[in-house]
């Protein structure tokens, strides 16, 4: 068969040529790659760094260009990531800086998670622990932050992922008040409701997580998520892997 | 730009397991919810291996992915939706993709893709029906045209008025560079027929442009 040549090379028109280019050229951006990832519940190659510096003791930890600061690896290393968050959620003071290594090629280790959480329905009043979907719903903050870039809402999601990973979904949806509180109309606040409700079903709230995902149903029919959502919307005991 | 089309490593001749896969995925893209088990791939403890492939992909073929997409007729606000689309369904039949052949995977369920998604937008218009279909605006000049915007909204026009099948051979001709027998492979038409839609595509372009060239000439010497 007679391979004709391109008309991009052939080509002497500049009309043609700039349309042919256009063609060529065009490129996802870089919210296209974060959400497909996080679409795909795959952690970014993004490892976080917590730099010292005070942190804000009224948020579980805030995410500011100043508190955290964010390196992408060339291979990743994001299982340091949750690290780093959890060090500086539980100090909420000045956390220990951590430097992530370039050089570790498993992301997140995913062997056999173990929920140490026992079910909770309804937690007692006075608890101490405030489960996600007992929460309010979320209020812009008073104090409006600097903007989150979209690298600092892939990294706290990523820092839940790997957190509920290890087996720890509590810590996982505490991760996930944090970036609801910091990111309230985060680009990627639809991939972390679903986080959050897997975090849910997996902590043994089944009852809760099929709440909100009859909710995102209801919300976004036409997300590209919903498969997932209605995954959680029928009856079964906690899911596991 | 790599030719890693249809390699099939087995050297028997036959089509890559990737195109039954694919076929089998798009076939139900409308409506994935129904059939998406809760505990696929896509879920967040997926093993660290099948993480590592998809990442990879999603690495490897994610502008590919979107070019072809936006070229095959969806429009830039769906890009990020569809694109999504195509690797969840990619994650969901990760399985059945066999080493080497993933671009040819991705390249067929994204076409398939993007007709789903014209086919919505079709019923869209049709619903809106007092939207006028998008008329040809060749107010273009040779300024104009250094406005990438503008000459992707021209692409997207001269693209639009080709026909699905001129369209997609075309697209892979001209911007993916594939040669003519892979794109007879991927689309399962014979080579003769790939030659004939090009020839009529590459008119239909030509055709355009000049339209273009020849109105803004005008307008330019009113």
């Amino acid at each position: 068969m007679t391979e004709l040549r391109r008309l991009l090379d052939e080509s002497d028109n500049a009309t043609e040529k700039a349309l042919l280019h256009a063609g060529r050229s065009y490129r996802s951006g870089r919210e296209t790659r974060a959400k497909t990832l996080a679409a795909l519940g795959i952690a970014s190659s993004t490892a976080v760094v917590v730099a010292s510096g005070s942190a804000s003791a009224s948020l579980p930890f805030k995410l500011t260009g100043a508190k955290l600061l964010i390196a992408v690896s060339a291979v990743g290393a994001v299982s340091l990531a949750p690290v780093a968050y959890r060090s500086f959620y539980k100090s909420h003071g000045t956390p220990p800086a951590v430097t992530a290594p370039a050089a570790r090629s498993a992301p997140v280790h995913v062997a056999a998670p173990v929920v140490t959480a026992p079910p909770v329905v309804e937690a007692p009043a006075n608890s101490s622990v405030v489960t996600a979907d007992q929460r309010p719903p979320a209020r812009p903050a008073a104090r409006v932050a600097e903007p989150v870039s979209l690298a600092q809402e892939l990294a706290a999601l990523d820092a839940a992922r790997a957190t509920m990973a290890r087996g720890d979904s509590q810590g996982a949806l505490l991760l996930l008040d944090g970036y609801a509180k910091t990111c309230p109309q985060g680009r990627l606040r639809l991939e972390a409701e679903l986080l959050r409700i897997d975090a849910l079903a997996k902590s043994g709230q089944t009852q809760a997580a099929k709440k909100r995902a009859e909710a995102f149903l209801r919300h976004h029919p036409g997300s590209v998520l919903a498969a997932r959502a209605r995954s959680y919307t029928e009856t079964r005991g906690a899911l596991d892997d | 730009m790599p030719r890693l089309f249809l390699v099939d490593s087995s050297g028997s001749g036959q089509p890559p397991a990737a195109d039954e896969a694919s076929q089998a995925a798009v076939e139900g893209v409308g409506e994935e919810a129904a059939d998406m088990p809760p505990d696929d791939s896509a879920r967040p403890s997926g093993n660290a291996a099948r993480d590592g492939r998809l990442r990879g992909l999603v690495d490897g073929y994610i502008d590919f992915v979107a070019r072809v997409l936006r070229n095959a007729g969806t429009p830039q606000a769906d890009i990020d939706d569809e694109v999504q689309r195509t690797f969840i369904i990619a994650a969901r039949r990760l399985d059945d993709v066999r080493p080497g052949s993933e671009k040819s995977f991705l390249l067929q369920t994204a076409l398939n893709v993007a007709a789903h998604a014209r086919r919505t937008i079709a019923r869209r218009r049709e619903v809106a029906s007092e939207h006028a279909p998008d008329t040809f605006d060749a107010r273009a000049t040779p300024e104009q045209l250094t406005d990438q915007k503008r000459v992707r909204h021209l692409l997207d026009q001269i693209l639009d008025q080709m026909g699905s099948d001129l369209r997609t051979v075309f697209v892979l001709y001209e911007f993916e560079e594939m040669n003519m027998a892979e794109i007879a492979e991927v689309l399962r038409i014979p080579s003769g027929t790939v030659a004939s839609r090009l020839r009529r595509a590459r008119a239909e372009f030509r055709a355009r442009v000049g339209m273009i060239d020849g109105l803004s000439k005008a307008e330019r010497d009113q």
